[in-house]
């Protein structure tokens, strides 16, 4: 089974966020990157799911030069090559421009599986793998914690709201976004990083693959949201607070 | 002066002795001198092809790529102290160890006995029983006799009577045979002091001491007898420093993973365990009903080399030792500070661990969260980095910037454990008020202790190489931290990537400066510390008598049961903290009970993962206990609430 797994390089998790002087986007000179986290989970089921039934895992990422040091992780942690999309504006594209660097890096290499996260820590738009799959052309599954080959094609278990989860089967090649948490992500290790060295990482680029950058949603600017500090103590004795605790919920912030 | 009849009897009957000599016969007949021959080839082929193969799988073992053979100095003194002197035997387990010593003189005043002894067989004997020399060599001989045969007879009834729980289950009737053996050759030797060197039973003993020697020597190689051979040099070649983990060589070496990877000292020590059970004694793990017996551990190693060789690649984790053993291992170093043949456990725990972890084979959920919480973001706790930002703030510390003298190393548990930072809050408040200039690092890493000690060198590489960078950049020179796992870390483990500052422990610092320190009225705050000693702080770093002087300050120091270099161990090292439930008793609890025990009104600690854990287990005893406070803590508590400023005035 070959299966694709598209990575996003995002601002670390508590990486203190400053915005640039272009106010399009954010200063990244001081900042530390890490692998988007529902990918890194992606990445771990097409990992698993080629331990069971064999094939080859090939990541692949859109970004700047950056990037390198998170495919190289993926290529530590197991996959087989790699695809580096070289943009370095990727921030200001928007969802579809992006699927659209990676639908077409993608389509030449026929996958039975493209696998990607769910939503990317940064944006969030949790559009680009549908989109993705809507390029392609490919049936596609969302919120997925766990997938399985089955003869036909593949099953998944897909998360719904309030414990409920649904299984569904669907036909391969197929377009599929992970949620995280689904499984259990494995560590980089130090035999991992030095294989991964001889692996292959192939670059292409926007031209290569003959798409013209013209975004249809422009980022005009982007502002850090204000700090409200509105936390009020309640004063006076337990029952005198809480009598005052139900009367501002009850008028002040109409919610009981 | 009247004669006393008794009296002259007695003095005739020492008299008597002194005139004795060792009877030595005088002639051996060509059919003797034959047997003689035959009896040395077939011992010492049958010596040779047992020895020979352990040495091969020595000497074929992987070298040691950080093997230096200087410091000669410090060789040379371990074999005269451990080895000669049988200090480290003696001083650990008094009784049995002098024992031990008695017979180990005794055989190397035997050396040359024996080698006379044979020597005689052929007619060229070189010590004349006649002689001045001879007679008195012979003398000093027996009086070692007497000593070893006194000392062995006490470890057979050490091993075959009282039977300490350490040696084992199983009955080592071998030790039984070999106890004979050498009871045999003494009480031989001394027989022959009264007999004449004509008598038929001149010759009776000299054979049954030839005998004896001859049945001892093939039984060396393959039984734990092999220790009288390899242990000198175990302890003259040992790597030096404590729990000192070798760096990996070039992009193959991954740790212990297979036969190829155990190299030279590690077969070496292997072979070399006499299998005495100090570290089992000692070990947090085998003492609380774990699986994990260092002894084995070793004992399985050896076990490995006999069966597939330094050669193979069979796993080193699999038929002869376990992973989940392994990885109970809280790297307290009791083993390697006690074992009396030079063991070095931990290099080799550390390295089966680096073996399961640097190729992805150890699979633990707990351990996988803490290692990405270490990929993903800067400490082992998993907290997010503003947390710490949150802190400084609230604490209002001063950002490092060059002009402080002191950069005050947070740690893990100094930056978000509310513990650790009510440690560190109160060591800094001190500083302060002692008018010492301290900095905090605005961005700090973990040191990587936990991912060394689990034996994940990707991680500790990343971390330590981040951190030098980031100390490098700030112009650190000199560090305090109040964790002696950071201190340690920092100083030894870091530099295979680089030179760390200069670093301390609080301990050491607030010790310097006792003088300056309020000392609190003992009389009426009636407070009994009992001081537990930190691993990492007291037989990693050797220091003892620092935290004691400082908790002096707050009230009178008692001592636990054990203490020093035997304390024991609080559960939380080599990662295991991070590592949810245990099997077994925890190892905390035992220890927080021992601690409590003593009687004491405080449990003074100076290391937060040791208080840490007591805090949980004093939770869970639930009896009245005693407070739980560091060394910081209890010094900081006699300080005045608005301190900070204090600081010139009280110079």
């Amino acid at each position: 089974m070959k299966i694709i797994v598209a990575v996003k390089q995002v601002p670390e998790r508590d990486a203190p966020v400053r915005i640039a002087s272009s106010r399009q986007w954010i200063e990244e000179s001081d900042l530390q990157f890490a692998m988007n986290e529902s990918d890194a989970y992606a990445l771990e089921e097409a990992l698993q799911l080629k331990e069971k039934v064999g094939g080859e895992v090939v990541v692949i990422s859109a970004g700047p030069e950056r990037v390198a040091t998170t495919i190289r992780e993926a290529l530590a942690k197991g996959a087989d090559r790699a695809i580096h999309v070289e943009c370095d504006d990727i921030g200001k594209r928007d969802a579809l421009g992006v699927a659209r660097l990676l639908a077409e890096a993608i389509r030449p290499e026929n996958p039975d599986l493209v696998l990607t996260g769910l939503q990317s820590d940064d944006l969030g738009y949790g559009q680009t793998g549908v989109v993705m799959a809507e390029l392609l052309s490919l049936p596609h599954a969302s919120l997925i914690l766990h997938v399985e080959k089955t003869d036909v094609g593949i099953s998944v278990k897909r998360e719904l709201e309030e414990g409920w989860f649904q299984k569904i089967e669907l036909p391969t090649p197929a377009v599929l976004m992970i949620q995280s948490g689904g499984t259990r992500l494995r560590y980089a290790t130090l035999m991992g990083i030095k294989r991964a060295k001889t692996k292959e990482l192939r670059k292409v680029n926007a031209a290569d693959l003959g798409i013209e950058s013209a975004p249809v949603a422009v980022l005009e600017n982007i502002s850090l949201p204000h700090k409200q500090r509105s936390t009020q103590i309640l004063q006076g004795t337990a029952k005198e607070a809480a009598a005052t605790l139900v009367e501002k919920l009850k008028f002040e912030v109409r919610v009981i | 002066m009247r004669g006393n009849p008794n009296r002259v009897l007695w003095l005739g009957s020492v008299m008597s002795l002194i005139s004795l000599t060792l009877a030595e016969p005088q002639h051996f007949s060509p059919w003797e001198k034959l047997l003689l021959v035959a009896l040395l080839i077939a011992s010492g082929s049958l010596f040779w092809r047992r020895f020979g193969a352990v040495l091969l799988k020595i000497l074929h073992s992987k070298k040691d790529s950080d093997f230096h053979l200087a410091p000669l100095g410090r060789r040379t003194w371990n074999f005269f102290w451990e080895v000669l002197c049988q200090a480290k035997v003696i001083r650990e387990r008094p009784l049995p160890g002098l024992a031990h010593a008695f017979v180990f003189w005794g055989f190397c005043a035997f050396a040359l006995v024996t080698l006379n002894h044979i020597a005689a067989g052929f007619g060229v004997g070189f010590l004349d029983p006649h002689g001045q020399i001879g007679q008195f060599y012979f003398y000093l001989a027996a009086a070692f006799a007497v000593a070893c045969a006194v000392g062995i007879l006490g470890l057979f009834i050490r091993r075959f009577l009282v039977r300490p729980k350490w040696l084992g289950k199983r009955v080592s009737y071998e030790s039984g045979f070999i106890a004979f053996l050498i009871f045999a050759l003494m009480a031989t030797y001394l027989a022959s002091f009264f007999v004449s060197d004509a008598a038929p039973a001149a010759r009776g003993l000299w054979w049954m001491h030839t005998l004896a020697l001859l049945v001892f020597l093939p039984i060396i190689p393959h039984t734990k007898h092999l220790h009288l051979i390899l242990s000198p040099a175990t302890i003259f070649l040992s790597r030096g420093g404590f729990s000192r983990i070798p760096p990996l060589a070039g992009d193959e070496d991954f740790g212990l993973v297979t036969g190829k990877d155990l190299t030279q000292l590690v077969s070496l020590q292997a072979y070399s365990c006499v299998e005495c059970g100090r570290c089992s004694e000692h070990c947090p793990a085998t003492n609380t009903g774990k699986l994990l017996n260092p002894k084995e551990i070793i004992l399985g190693v050896r076990g490995y080399l006999n069966e597939f060789g330094p050669a193979s690649d069979a796993p080193t984790l699999g038929k002869y030792n376990s992973q989940e053993a392994v990885f109970q291992c809280t790297t307290c170093g009791s083993c390697e500070y006690q074992c009396p043949v030079g063991i070095e456990h931990l290099p080799i725990l550390v390295g089966l661990r680096r073996g399961a972890v640097n190729t992805g084979t150890w699979e633990d959920d707990h351990g996988s969260k803490l290692f990405l919480a270490l990929e993903r973001g800067s400490n082992a706790l998993g907290m997010s980095a503003t947390e710490r930002d949150k802190f400084i703030q609230k604490q209002q510390f001063p950002i490092f910037d060059g002009t402080q003298e002191y950069c005050l190393w947070l740690g893990c548990m100094g930056a978000y454990d509310p513990k650790g930072r009510e440690i560190v809050a109160d060591f800094a408040r001190i500083m302060s008020w002692l008018g010492t200039s301290f900095g905090v690092l605005r961005k700090e890493k973990c040191t990587g202790d936990p991912a060394r000690r689990l034996g994940n060198d990707l991680i500790f590489q990343q971390l330590a190489e981040a951190n030098l960078e980031t100390l490098a950049q700030n112009k650190v020179t000199k560090i305090v931290s109040i964790c002696p796992h950071c201190v340690r870390t920092i100083q030894e483990d870091w530099k295979e990537f680089g030179q760390p500052p200069e670093v301390e422990h609080h301990s050491e610092f607030l010790a310097r400066h006792a003088a300056r320190l309020p000392r609190q009225d003992h009389a009426a705050n009636h407070d009994r510390i009992v001081y537990h000693d930190p691993c990492y702080l007291g037989r990693y770093r050797n220091v003892y008598e620092e935290p004691r002087t400082v908790a002096a300050l707050a009230g009178e120091v008692i001592e636990a049961p054990r203490s020093h270099q035997r304390s024991f161990c609080c559960g939380a090292g080599g990662g295991l903290v991070f590592l949810g439930e245990e099997t077994g008793d925890r190892v905390s609890h035992t220890r927080a009970k021992e601690l409590v025990a003593t009687g004491a009104s405080t449990i003074g600690t100076a290391c937060p993962f040791c208080n840490s854990m007591f805090r949980d287990a004093l939770a869970t005893t639930g009896e009245a206990t005693p407070q739980l406070m560091d060394i910081a803590q209890l010094t900081a508590r006699a300080l005045p609430q608005d301190g900070k400023s204090n600081g010139s005035a009280n110079r």
